[in-house]
């Protein structure tokens, strides 16, 4: 069986590349980096590793179990199967879309998830700036189904690390377009700028990973605007460099909400969108968007022509 | 005496992260912006909150913060963070503190912090948000 971590040997990569932005920000644009912003980033790097190290044995075990239920056997030499290697790949991101996106639209989900948007800079640090809690949500369950199809655990950890990888490289502004075909069938720096952006517009959009083709298919897709200046981050931006704060606070607000809601509301504010409250004292990206669309007295967009015959993109708003 | 990997690993990154903070700081990366163009407060403000109309204005003398008043008498603090800016609509649990030529708005957040503000008029500033 394969013992090999892509990501480990990424690392010195990483920050090889980091260390190129920083010289180019230098010459360029000296504001895209923040000393003490790309410090907290890196420290959520280097944190995430020892939580998954310290907390992926969950997840682990599960993988180990659910594979002796698998459907299909790929034999005791799976990992010479050479085309389960692509096929697993391209499921695997298929449900990292989905998993993204449910980290977006689920509050349990996002209280992990936000960490990665959490700063108000976009740069290759921004890319590390990864979850210490990933092991306290329910994330790893939508891997499940790969390993019921017969995936070994291992085989989808390391397209899992070449996912991860890949998607590094796009956290970046100094990469304005790919070539045409390029952009549109994978994930781009600008595709994942809309993502981490907070202009009503761009909002809770493009979950892709690695090929930007899922958000095509499944109405989430928005394409970047040269008119529009990106503002990144999260909406209440933290204003604070405290680690241990950017890593809980989300957690520590959603407890809190549970805690004082009326028993009724409590499970909702687990498992409903960011920004809902029971009192509508808060926003959700929905909400903001609308918002922003009456003030510009803008139509509701139609959905993507990319993918005319698929039924779930042509049912109002993606979530 | 063997050294788990984990620690080896996580050593060497410390190393790494620390050198790459001193590398921006050596390089001079980020900047300190200000708030003095109507321009930027505006879209501080809708970037705080999407919509954001500004009716009042108070800019810090240094241009590090501001207090902005929209038509409807909801207040927001900005503060410079990093290079860019952070700001929250104060809400009743505000408070304020009049110094010496400076007005210290706390909008509640522990971890947002005090807002120090070197404003004209701060009396009135501090009148409008005790009243909220």
């Amino acid at each position: 069986m394969p013992d090999f971590s892509p990501t480990q040997y990424a690392v010195p990569l990483f920050v090889v590349a980091v260390l190129a932005e920083m010289l180019w920000a230098r010459l360029r644009r000296p504001e895209a980096y923040e000393p003490m912003d790309t410090l907290v980033s890196l420290a959520f790097g280097l944190g995430s590793t020892v939580a998954g190290a310290l907390f992926g044995g969950l997840a682990l075990y599960v993988f180990i179990q659910t594979y002796e239920y698998r459907l299909f056997d790929f034999g005791a030499e799976w990992w010479t199967v050479w085309w389960a290697w692509p096929l697993c790949f391209v499921l695997d991101d298929l449900k990292y879309y989905w998993v993204h996106r449910a980290g977006h639209r689920i509050r349990w989900m996002w209280a992990s998830h936000v960490n990665h948007h959490s700063s108000q800079h976009y740069n290759l640090s921004t890319a590390l700036r990864q979850s210490w809690t990933g092991a306290f949500t329910f994330g790893f369950l939508f891997a499940v189904p790969l390993v019921l199809l017969g995936f070994h655990p291992v085989m989808i950890a390391i397209c899992g690390g070449f996912n991860l990888i890949y998607q590094f490289w796009i956290h970046t502004e100094a990469i304005d377009r790919m070539p045409r075909w390029f952009e549109a069938v994978m994930n781009t720096p600008s595709h994942h700028r809309v993502h981490h952006a907070t202009n009503p517009r761009y909002l809770d959009r493009n979950y892709a990973g690695v090929f930007i083709v899922w958000d095509k298919m499944f109405g989430t897709f928005e394409q970047e605007r040269k008119d529009e200046t990106i503002r990144y981050g999260i909406i209440k931006q933290l204003g604070s460099f405290d680690l241990l704060w950017s890593v809980f606070h989300e957690w520590i607000g959603m407890l809190a909400d549970i805690w004082r809601s009326p028993w009724k509301h409590k499970l909702s504010y687990l498992l409903r969108e960011p920004g809902w409250t029971h009192d509508g004292s808060r926003e959700t990206s929905d909400m903001i968007r609308e918002r922003w669309r009456a003030r510009l007295g803008e139509e509701q967009p139609q959905p993507e022509s990319v993918a005319p015959r698929n039924p779930i993109a042509g049912r109002g708003e993606a979530a | 005496m063997e050294i788990h990997p984990l620690l080896v690993q996580s050593g060497a990154s410390s190393l790494a992260i620390l050198a790459l903070y001193g590398l921006a700081r050596f390089l001079g990366l980020g900047g300190k912006p200000t708030l003095s163009d109507q321009d930027r407060l505006r879209a501080v403000a809708d970037e705080v909150d999407s919509g954001f109309s500004i009716d009042q204005q108070a800019v810090d003398r240094s241009g590090t913060g501001a207090l902005v008043k929209d038509a409807g008498g909801r207040i927001m603090v900005i503060k410079r963070h990093g290079n860019h800016f952070a700001g929250r609509i104060l809400s009743k649990g505000a408070k304020v503190r009049e110094e010496v030529d400076a007005l210290v708005v706390d909008c509640g957040e522990a971890r947002f912090g005090r807002v120090r503000l070197s404003i004209d008029n701060p009396a009135s500033w501090a009148d409008a948000i005790n009243r909220l």
